[in-house]
């Protein structure tokens, strides 16, 4: 989770750590001034000695709100702890209960969220007691639902996962499942809804000490100094503007940090690197026509991983290219690369990364946006579950081009249609586990197209989809590039899907492209022997049955194990002296093909 | 083990209708059909994961290698912690170092998390979680269609010595009918919920009955420009 220091983000943490040091520091340093009575200045208004004026027994009013800073916060701390368990405990309980005892507990919660908060936290305190006590069970009681749903909402997709499904069929016991698997895996919003959760509760304590039924004299907190100030705003009106604005500051502060934690905690991706790209190796001549124009692109891990090694590419527009290449070869991280997308802690370099024309680092987000669309393989990862596909499709226009609502709803139910998804205007008012695998993806699809992509970079899209579903989608992509004259690159391991499919075949080992070439020339005409051994290892209709399939023997280097040689050398059988120390590097290889192997070229 | 007149339904919907499929100890029997066939519905009731009707007899414990090698692994537990979750009263680190190797993962991946694996990586550890749970039958989901084929040779190789070794039946769903002709003794293909064709594999490929497997081979990618 890495926190973006936006504006609000810092005033929201400024703000939280300023209420900490109060409430640590305020009784230490006002703690006096707060009670000394002072029977010559009663019920004062501002003065240069009292800024905030004085009560009815003449205490200094300023000293008195920094003071009940500490009481405040501990009441609201307390209140949010103790509905936030509440609301835990009840929320997992469907998910531990049988089956009857679970419906029970999931009909108490529906029901509670539907009681309003406030009449809840009145009805409890009046129940327990007035006082500091009541008011704080009180509000516990008002924030306990909210929780229990998330809970249970979060509970049961996690319930849902297949690691859930494989624990239960290796015999895991159920407290078991909760505690290594739905548990962890729905701490850190649950953690971040706390945060909002304590901003309420000050609101709401303040609001039952300003009603009477919070803290009650000679204790005080910001709500009971608004309580007594209030009779006397027609007057002084200062002296409830104090503790106004003091719980207003903290109840502010607490929901813009636990707004900016929760983006935080939704964008696990940084999208620029803070360094410049460091020596940038000569780029050589831009490729004007490209769409997409990359050139020796590095990405590294700290610990001496690199996935991905000074990788050069280009896509020209009206072209679809099939990047192919073992698992873990960097193919994915390459993608990721040229959508910014590259998770933390990793690190980009290239000497040239250029989409229509500009460096992807000089792009807004909005101009990357609309120009890239990225499909990726898990489609149900790419929608929001909770939202209708229509919904999610048209916020896309809206958020990009400021289109209104309807216009961009009908253009999603337009998009829609051009990716071939039966009757779009039912579908886009559907949620997205309502569509099959195939459907799901070309509504991803769809969302790429709600701008005008210049480049749609598909990772994987087909993967789980039978062949009929992925010739459809690879279809669609080409009708999508013929009409726009965007570009595509298509990421796959499945070298015979994309030999069909693509124009041109890149094919990549251990983070380099080893072979460029005409998809049609790969069945007789490619040349590095990493290529062949991939086609040679294609079962197909006629193989062998008696005979094990031929395979690759050995593995792939790991991503910070590549030595200085051709990555390949330990498991081709070409391999020379060579061929160890010295890196063969990408050349022509005949019109329109490139290799990298010492032996061919 | 016998699977006798299984049906799945989703609300009105049939995702799994009448099928009755005899899966012989120690053969594997590979199911294809295209994506919403109700291949994964009937993988998933056999595993007792969905409700059904019909029955299923003669097997005791059954495992899952699912689909999606993403969705498969727990996000917050090491590689390492995953596959041990099924090993009982065996010396843990041991066995999982033999269940890792038996997928063709150094032993030190056991230290990792998911996310540092590639997804090739992630589904060889879903199927090492399986094998350690001592399974009886084996229901693999399309676990090749997320791995490479230089690695999908030495899995399919895989699959092929534990059926010869251990004897371990399987169900092998996949899409690609090139893959099932080569692993499975027995080829059954699934249209709209329902078995349309059973056979041996070699006369399901060489001498297709039904219109839908024509259909099925005619669709098989093939490398001729
Ligand atoms: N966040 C990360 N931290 C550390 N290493 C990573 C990270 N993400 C990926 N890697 C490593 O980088 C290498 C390349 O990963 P990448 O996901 O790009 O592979 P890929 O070619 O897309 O593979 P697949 O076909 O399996 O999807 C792998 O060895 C992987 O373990
Ligand atoms: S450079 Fe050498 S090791 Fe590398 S692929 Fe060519 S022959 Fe094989
Ligand atoms: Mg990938």
């Amino acid at each position: 989770m890495s926190l973006r220091w936006s504006g609000p983000a810092v005033a929201g943490a400024v703000i939280v750590a300023l209420m900490a040091a109060l409430a640590v520091a305020g009784p230490i340093v006002w703690g006096e001034a707060a009670e000394r009575i002072d029977a010559g200045a009663i019920l004062q208004g501002a003065s240069a000695e009292h800024p905030l004026g004085t009560d009815n027994l003449g205490r200094d009013l300023l000293a008195r709100v920094l003071v009940a800073g500490r009481f405040s916060l501990a009441l609201a701390l307390a209140a949010t702890l103790i509905g936030a368990a509440a609301g835990i405990v009840l929320g997992t309980l469907p998910s531990v209960l049988p089956k009857r005892g679970a419906r029970l507990a999931t009909g108490t919660v529906n029901a509670l969220v539907a009681f309003p908060g406030l009449l809840l936290a009145m009805f409890t305190a009046v129940v327990t007691g007035l006082g500091a006590r009541g008011a704080v069970l009180g509000i516990g009681a008002a924030i306990a639902p909210g929780f229990a749903r998330l809970t249970q909402t979060l509970a049961a997709s996690v319930a849902g996962a297949d690691y859930v499904s494989a624990a239960r069929m290796l015999g895991v016991p159920r407290r078991r499942i909760l505690s290594r698997h739905v548990l962890p895996n729905i701490a850190e919003p649950l953690i971040l809804n706390l945060t909002q959760a304590l901003g309420g509760a000050l609101l709401g304590l303040a609001g039952m000490s300003f009603l009477g039924l919070g803290v009650q004299p000679p204790s005080f907190d910001w709500g009971r100094l608004l309580f007594d100030g209030f009779s006397r705003i027609y007057v002084t009106p200062e002296v409830a503007l104090g503790p106004a604005a003091a719980v207003a500051l903290a109840g502010i502060g607490f929901n813009l940090l636990g707004d900016a934690l929760a983006r935080a905690a939704a964008r696990t991706t940084v999208r620029k690197m803070d360094e410049p790209p460091a020596p940038p190796p000569e780029p050589g001549e831009p490729d004007p026509g490209a769409v997409l124009d990359v050139r020796d692109l590095t990405v590294t891990f700290p610990g001496g991983s690199t996935p991905v090694r000074g990788l050069s590419l280009a896509v020209a527009p009206g072209e679809v290219v099939g990047l192919v290449g073992e698992s873990g070869s960097g193919k994915s991280l390459t993608a990721a690369a040229v959508g910014g997308l590259v998770p933390y802690p990793g690190k980009v370099t290239y000497g040239r990364l250029h989409l229509g024309g500009r460096d992807v680092a000089e792009l807004s987000d909005k101009e990357l946006g609309t120009a890239l669309a990225m499909v990726f393989q898990d489609p149900l990862a790419a929608l929001n579950p909770a939202l209708k596909i229509g919904g999610q499709l048209a916020e896309v226009a809206v958020v990009h081009e400021g289109a209104t609502r309807a216009a961009a709803r009908r253009r999603a139910v337009d998009r829609l249609g051009q990716v071939h998804l039966p009757e779009p205007e039912r579908r886009a008012a559907q949620h997205p586990h309502e569509l099959s695998g195939g459907m799901r993806q070309r509504a991803v699809i769809a969302m790429g197209l709600m701008g005008t992509p210049r480049l749609i970079v598909a990772d994987e899209p087909t993967t789980a989809l039978d062949v009929t579903v992925q010739r459809q989608i690879l279809r669609l992509l080409r009708e999508v590039v013929a009409e726009t004259g965007a570009a595509t690159l298509f990421i796959s391991h499945d070298i015979a899907v994309v030999g069909e499919l693509c124009d041109r075949v890149v094919v990549m080992y251990a983070g380099r492209v080893v072979e460029e070439l005409p998809a049609d020339r790969l069945a007789d005409g490619a040349a590095h022997p990493y290529s062949r051994a991939l086609i040679a290892s294609l079962p197909d209709l006629d193989t062998d049955r008696t005979r094990p399939l031929a395979g690759i023997p050995g593995t792939q280097p790991a991503p910070d194990q590549v030595g200085p040689g051709c990555a390949f050398a330990p498991r081709c059988s070409l391999a020379t002296e060579r061929c160890v120390t010295q890196r063969p590097e990408l050349v022509a290889h005949g019109p329109l093909q490139r290799v990298a192997c010492w032996e061919v070229s | 083990m016998i699977i006798q007149n299984l049906t799945v339904r989703f609300g009105d919907f049939t995702a799994v209708d009448d099928v009755t499929l005899e899966i012989p100890d120690g053969r594997v029997v590979g199911l294809v059909g295209e994506s919403g066939s109700g291949k994964s519905s009937l993988a998933r009731a056999v595993c007792g994961l969905v409700p059904y009707t019909g029955s299923i007899e003669g097997v005791r414990r059954v495992q899952m290698v699912f689909q999606d090698p993403y969705a498969s692994l727990n996000p917050r537990m090491t590689v390492g912690d995953t596959v041990a979750e099924g090993i009982r009263g065996r010396d843990r680190d041991s066995e999982v170092k033999r269940l890792l190797d038996l997928v063709r993962l150094p032993a030190e991946v056991a230290g990792r998390y998911p996310r540092e694996l590639s997804g090739g990586q992630r589904q060889r550890v879903a199927i090492a979680r399986a094998l350690g749970g001592d399974p009886g039958l084996l229901v693999a989901d399309e676990i090749t269609s997320a791995l490479d084929v230089s690695v999908q040779g030495a899995v399919l190789n895989l699959v092929r010595g534990l059926r010869d070794e251990l004897g371990l039946p399987m169900l092998f769903i996949s899409h690609n009918l090139a893959v099932v002709r080569y692993v499975a003794d027995v080829v059954a293909v699934m249209h709209q919920g329902r078995l349309v064709e059973v056979g041996p594999a070699e006369q399901v490929v060489g001498e297709p009955a039904h219109d839908y497997t024509r259909a099925l081979l005619a669709a098989v990618p093939r490398l001729r420009g």
